[in-house]
């Protein structure tokens, strides 16, 4: 039947483990028999199918401000995403800039975590205007390292700037207050259409 | 092994062998017999078959009963219906779009022969014909290739009309609700299905238990869809 109610809908917390990979061989069957014969759950599994094939598309053409992960970056360069990364570490000023074709920056975040369970990463420009703010990123023990990731396209709106990046463990972890774990300063000189020195 | 009943052949998805070499020459026979009698080359962008009412039972008997061509409307409708799940079924088996878009109409035009033909045995369960359908020819990669290029050569892409998918068309809309996600919910969505990491190596990754991470992502992908504004029902 194709009614529009379904009378056992399979829900769509199963729907996502489908589409994610998580059912077993059987579970799966069930799922794709029902689907067949029922329209309503079909359309649940399709907008969960939709919605899945929407988040990589974003990832994609990054359009992504987040934080990554290596396996995430190995991925963007299978599929022809162009990153530029920047190493953040001590107290020296980084030079930047986004370049044409770009498609994503990524910057390597070095800091000492040890005893923080998460922390917040926030960038502004010299003006003090945001430029982004990633919140509660978990951190594993023994981490050394997060790579934040922005979407060139919106780097390449902003002026030339000097940039701080604050990276601050939240309230409760470390069992102290929020505090300031590290601080970084990129000068950003801009977006610009090739690599310097190329003509 | 005894002889199967003669009933049960007859009512059995096509093994993938009878369908590699029965259904294309079938289907093009069909779609180039004058008069075109494979009418799923469908009314081009209309999904209005006025058969909605119909339950999939009644469309697929409708078809079963007409003499060929005749039923093109319950063909519209079946392939309407039934395309976007096929092509779901594709897309998640063989990873593989145009692998899947190709199965899709692989599988319609076999169960329009396989109606045509009297050999579907209980129309009423039309969709576990199609399902069983899928599964036969998906499960034969080796054998893909040759019925990818065999359909391409010989149906000269007909004009198929299916629902589309939900629509995320809009990636800026899935961008500004993703950003607009916890960072461990948007990071569980991006491992999973742009990375396409397991529950347990997500979970090594955050520092989480799996169960954890699948709660997470149905309860983030419900958000997500909720922003997006992606229709449906959604709960009981």
């Amino acid at each position: 039947m194709t009614d529009m109610r379904c009378p056992a809908p399979i829900g769509f917390a199963d729907v996502v483990d489908y589409w994610a990979g998580e059912l077993t061989r059987s579970e799966e069957d069930r799922v794709e028999e029902h689907v067949f014969r029922c329209a309503a759950c079909a359309r649940e599994l399709a907008a969960a199918e939709a919605l899945a094939r929407g988040v990589a598309a974003v990832v994609r053409e990054g359009r992504l401000h987040t934080v990554v992960t290596d396996a995430i970056l190995n991925r963007l360069a299978a599929d022809g995403v162009r990153v530029r990364m920047y190493t953040l570490e001590g107290e020296s000023v980084v030079p930047c800039a986004v370049w044409a074709g770009d498609d994503l920056v990524v910057t390597r975040i070095r800091a000492d975590f040890a005893g923080v369970d998460a922390v917040s990463i926030v960038t502004r420009q010299a003006s003090g205007d945001e430029i982004g703010r990633i919140s509660d990123v978990a951190v594993r023990p023994g981490q050394r390292e997060i790579l934040g990731a922005f979407s060139a396209a919106h780097l390449r709106a902003l002026p030339a700037t000097r940039v701080h990046v604050s990276v601050t463990a939240l309230a409760g972890s470390g069992g102290s207050g929020e505090r300031t774990l590290a601080e970084f300063t990129l000068e950003h000189g801009g977006a610009f259409d090739r690599p310097s020195g190329v003509q | 092994m005894g002889e199967r009943p003669a009933d049960e052949k007859r009512s059995r998805p096509a093994s993938a062998d009878e369908l590699s070499r029965v259904a294309p020459l079938r289907a093009r026979r069909d779609l180039t017999a004058a008069g075109a009698a494979v009418s799923i080359a469908l009314v081009r962008g209309s999904a209005d078959t006025g058969l909605s009412a119909a339950s999939d039972g009644e469309i697929a008997r409708g078809i079963a009963s007409a003499p060929p061509g005749a039923a093109q409307a319950e063909e519209s409708e079946l392939y309407r219906r039934f395309a976007g799940r096929v092509r779901m079924y594709g897309r998640k088996h063989l990873r593989d779009d145009a692998a899947a878009d190709d199965l899709a109409q692989q599988v319609l035009l076999v169960t329009l022969e396989k109606l045509r033909a009297g050999e579907v045995r209980n129309p009423d369960e039309i969709g576990s014909f199609i399902l069983g359908t899928s599964r036969m020819l998906a499960g034969s990669t080796a054998r893909k290739a040759r019925r990818r290029e065999s359909l391409t050569a010989q149906f000269h892409a007909p004009a198929l009309y299916a629902e589309p998918d939900v629509a995320t068309d809009d990636i800026a809309a899935v961008e500004r609700c993703l950003h607009a996600l916890a960072e461990r919910d948007r990071r569980v969505l991006v491992l999973t299905f742009y990375a396409e990491k397991t529950s347990p190596e997500i979970a090594a990754e955050l520092g989480v238990t799996g169960t954890v991470v699948r709660v997470a992502r149905h309860r983030a992908l419900e958000r997500l869809r909720d922003c997006v504004g992606v229709p449906g029902p959604r709960k009981p």
